[in-house]
């Protein structure tokens, strides 16, 4: 007999729909931006739930098309139901590239933190190289990674070794003692690539009274999740899980790169399932979203330095992905003088690595040039976006400067 | 996170409370449950086409008619939220159409009569331009153009339905199939295919090309009626070159969901709130009211990593059945996720449904009971909170369908919520 059914109505955090949730609506295939820009793809619905029900664990993946999406996750913010339908798709790459080996491209994609440590202890060189047509059309046909993509440049001085520094110069000095203690989870960019960031993520935090430590840790994971190497996530996770879980309670998590925090709040105990992830990703918060708990709880220094300077927002994928609406763009209407204007036209098109690619780079920025003609229609002084691979598409396909919104928090607490 | 008001929906009752909110200068925040499949059945925006479910002839003047139905049934949902909020509501909305970039048309005060993609005639209220050529109180002759491999849209079908029940000279419907460009033969594809490429002006030119070498015999005065998909956005630039290019009126016809229509609407008018400074929360199922002394002091929101509360002044919720979070449907019973109530119980499931599709769902009957001023009421009539409003299919005896009065429920709702709301 079927029980009372009120018992299967749970009401805890995330659900997670089986795959028989999926009522067919299409709603998925409507947002998918590699759906709309290319007409072999076969879209998420078709990709996900509805092939789901045919994957078998013993036979080999049907891979046709699915290495095509990119990840960005848009597809299950806008369904309905709330099918996982991303997660479906990973899964299916990753046993598809494990079935067929994956090329050597795609294995350093996802191996971005050993990549960029040696770029930065190598800075001047690899930048140059990065720079260097030769060595990008070299790179292109040895590697695949397309010579027309712009590169991050790499910096010696990395945001760790700048923070241990600090601190050590800081220990003479005596620290006011703070209410509030957070953990910044850097990620690899701030680390080799954006110091300044991470210097100005601390310059905020502790103009706010809050206390900055940062603990050891490892790749967040997402370049090794988007390139198939879900075992390899899985390895950095449980480290950062196991090096998180330490932290004192009362202690926050704070990430300035939007996907590190999805990956911290989400990925870790969903599609990578690492045990003791949850109580992680429930102290974990975006920078931005922290900041406006700090505002809302009147903590929240007001005293900017008016700016006279025209913005414009473009919320990236994988923060619509985090449930917390744009914590930036509150924030930044706080500060006199600051004109905000926001965009949606969807995805930019690079989704970390995947515009990276020599096959893929067309279709990249095939899917940005919406979001580019609104950039350049716009005519704002700057465009800001939390993703650091969102501000590297907009600055190469729109030819704007871009930045992340704290850089202009920053300059109201007048950082330079 | 504390708002001023927030609105929870994604349809058009949640879009018209949140412009409504906005008009007014107050700063609601929209917390967007995904885009339900009920949204995708729009189109047009109707009133009441139809006096009720079983009524053939239909309503010329839907005011007038409204009047009537409300002073007959105090209890409809028109009576609830009151002609005056579908007025200004109607006003609102065709008033944001144009801004956000819409070329739309009608008034309360007349239905014209068009036909669906089967070839039956329906009436409806507000249109968007490109539909306006199907006014079926025309006489001059139509030709539905179909695309092979697109398998929604059956141009003989709607050909021979509507010769059997339009009363115009025999021979005045035809129907006509072309291959569009581009796509492989044998290739099935949807409405979505082919709108995206009808946004290419080559792929246009040439489908106009084979429309106007396969009509070249036929008269002067003749009508094209294709499926919606002339693009997703700039339509009415995509329409007019069209319509050049053929040498013929053609006018668009809603397809089965996924419909291009409803997707132009629904995305447009979203990313208008969000251009004008509304902000979304994505990806965050709301649920749980927290309630004391008469008063929603929060809701609670299911984000990755942990629940977080929205604290308002006041909730519209918004909601339209189980595929948004507005019920939640077990086996037995279905519950209201907001104040945890059984709204229905059934010992057999199967009795939610009836086996003819087209008579009234038990099912679309479900939902909150609600006060006077929309407020969702317990078993006795009184407001399970004084701030807490609901508009759209989630409401009691909500059930558009038979009548064809989606739209104009939607925005007499939203629109009648929002005011109760301000002033909450
Ligand atoms: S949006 Fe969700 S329910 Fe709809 S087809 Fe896609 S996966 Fe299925
Ligand atoms: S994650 Fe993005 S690219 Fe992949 S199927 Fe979903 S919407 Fe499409």
């Amino acid at each position: 007999m079927i029980s009372d059914d009120l018992d299967l109505i749970t009401d805890t955090v995330e659900e997670q729909a089986p795959v028989e949730a999926c009522t067919k609506c299409t709603a998925c295939n409507t947002v998918c931006p590699v759906a709309r820009s290319t007409e072999i793809f076969r879209g998420p619905k078709y990709l996900g739930p509805e092939s789901e029900r045919y994957r078998d664990q013993h036979e080999a993946t049907v891979t046709a098309g699915l290495d095509l999406c990119s990840g960005c996750k848009l597809c299950e913010v806008t369904c309905p139901s709330q099918v996982s339908i991303q997660e479906y798709i990973r899964r299916a790459q990753n046993k598809g590239a494990r079935e067929k080996g994956r090329t050597l491209r795609d294995w350093m994609l996802g191996h971005t933190r050993l990549l960029s440590a040696f770029g930065s202890m190598t800075a001047p060189l690899a930048n140059f190289g990065n720079r260097n047509p030769v060595v990008r059309l070299a790179m292109e046909k040895l590697v695949g990674i397309h010579r027309k993509r712009p590169l991050p440049r790499y910096q010696w001085l990395t945001f760790e070794r700048w923070f241990k520094r600090r601190r050590q110069q800081a220990a003479t000095l005596t620290l006011p003692r703070k209410e509030r203690t957070v953990a910044y989870f850097y990620g690899c960019w701030v680390n080799y690539n954006e110091r300044r960031l991470g210097e100005m993520v601390v310059h905020i935090l502790e103009r706010n009274g809050v206390n900055v430590i940062v603990p050891k840790q490892q790749c967040c994971g997402i370049p090794a999740v988007v390139n198939s190497n879900i075992d390899l996530a899985r390895t950095y996770g449980v480290e950062n899980v196991r090096r998180l879980s330490t932290l004192p309670a009362g202690v926050d998590i704070i990430a300035s790169s939007t996907s590190c925090g999805l990956m911290l709040k989400h990925d870790y105990s969903h599609l990578l399932d690492i045990p003791g992830a949850e109580p992680v990703g429930s102290r974990t918060y975006d920078i931005c979203e922290y900041l406006w708990m700090l505002h809302e709880a009147g903590d929240l220094d007001l005293t900017f330095e008016p700016l006279d300077t025209r913005v414009l927002y473009h919320a990236p994928c994988h923060l619509k992905s985090h449930g917390m609406g744009y914590p930036a763009t509150r924030l930044l209407r706080l500060i006199p003088g600051v004109h905000l204007e926001e965009v949606d036209e969807g995805c930019c098109g690079i989704s970390g690595t995947f515009g990276v690619k020599v096959e893929k780079y067309d279709l990249s920025m095939k899917i940005g040039s919406r979001l580019f003609e609104a950039v350049k229609a716009a005519g704002s002084d700057s465009v800001l976006a939390d993703c650091e691979t969102c501000r590297m598409q907009v600055e190469h396909g729109a030819g704007a400067r871009s930045s992340h919104p704290v850089e202009i928090l920053a300059r109201a607490y007048g950082y330079r | 996170m504390r708002f001023d008001i927030a609105v929870v929906g994604s349809g058009l009752a949640a879009l018209v409370a949140t412009r409504s909110l906005q008009k007014a200068g107050r700063q609601p925040v929209l917390i967007w449950p995904g885009l339900s499949s009920l949204y995708f059945v729009y189109a047009t925006i109707d009133v009441l086409g139809y006096r009720d479910a079983t009524a053939t002839e239909p309503v010329d003047n839907p005011r007038a008619a409204i009047g009537e139905l409300i002073a007959a049934h105090p209890d409809h949902v028109y009576a609830r939220a009151g002609l005056e909020a579908l007025t200004a509501g109607t006003a609102l909305a065709l008033d944001w159409l144009r801004e956000a970039g819409f070329s739309w048309r009608g008034g309360l005060d007349r239905n014209v009569v068009l036909p669906t993609a089967t070839g039956t005639p329906k009436p409806s209220c507000l249109i968007p331009d490109s539909m306006a050529g199907g006014d079926l109180g025309r006489d001059d002759p139509v030709i539905f153009c179909g695309f092979e491999g697109y398998e929604d849209f059956v141009p003989e079908l709607a050909a021979s339905n509507l010769s059997r029940t339009w009363g115009h000279a025999p021979g005045s419907v035809r129907g006509l199939r072309i291959r569009p460009p581009r796509f492989a033969p044998g290739r099935l594809f949807t409405s979505i295919d082919l709108a995206r490429s009808f946004e290419d002006v080559a792929f246009r030119r040439e489908v106009a090309d084979r429309v106007r070498t396969s009509i070249a015999t036929n008269g002067d005065r003749v009508r094209i009626g294709v499926p919606a998909v002339l693009g997703l956005t700039h339509v009415a630039d995509t329409h007019a070159r069209f319509e050049e290019e053929v040498g013929h009126p053609v006018f668009e016809i809603p397809t089965l969901p996924p419909s291009v229509l409803a997707l132009r609407l629904f995305d447009r008018l979203r990313k208008h709130l969000q251009e004008t400074g509304i902000e979304l929360i994505w990806a965050a199922p709301a649920h749980a009211a927290e309630v004391s002394d008469g008063r929603c002091h929060r809701i609670q929101l299911k984000s990755p990593g942990r629940e977080q509360a929205v604290e308002a002044r006041a909730y519209v919720l918004a909601l339209e059945d189980t595929a948004d979070g507005a019920m939640r449907a077990g086996v037995h019973t279905i519950q209201d996720p907001f104040f945890h109530r059984v709204l229905a119980r059934s010992d057999v499931p199967t009795e939610r449904t009836l086996e003819s599709l087209f008579k009234p769902q038990p099912f679309a009957q479900v939902g909150y009971r609600i006060t006077d001023r929309l407020q969702p009421a317990d078993d006795d009539g009184r407001p399970l909170a004084d701030n807490v409003f609901v508009a759209g299919g989630a409401i009691a005896g909500y059930d558009p369908s038979g009548t064809k009065s989606r739209g104009g429920m939607a925005i007499a709702t939203g629109y009648r919520a929002a005011q109760e709301a301000m002033a909450a």
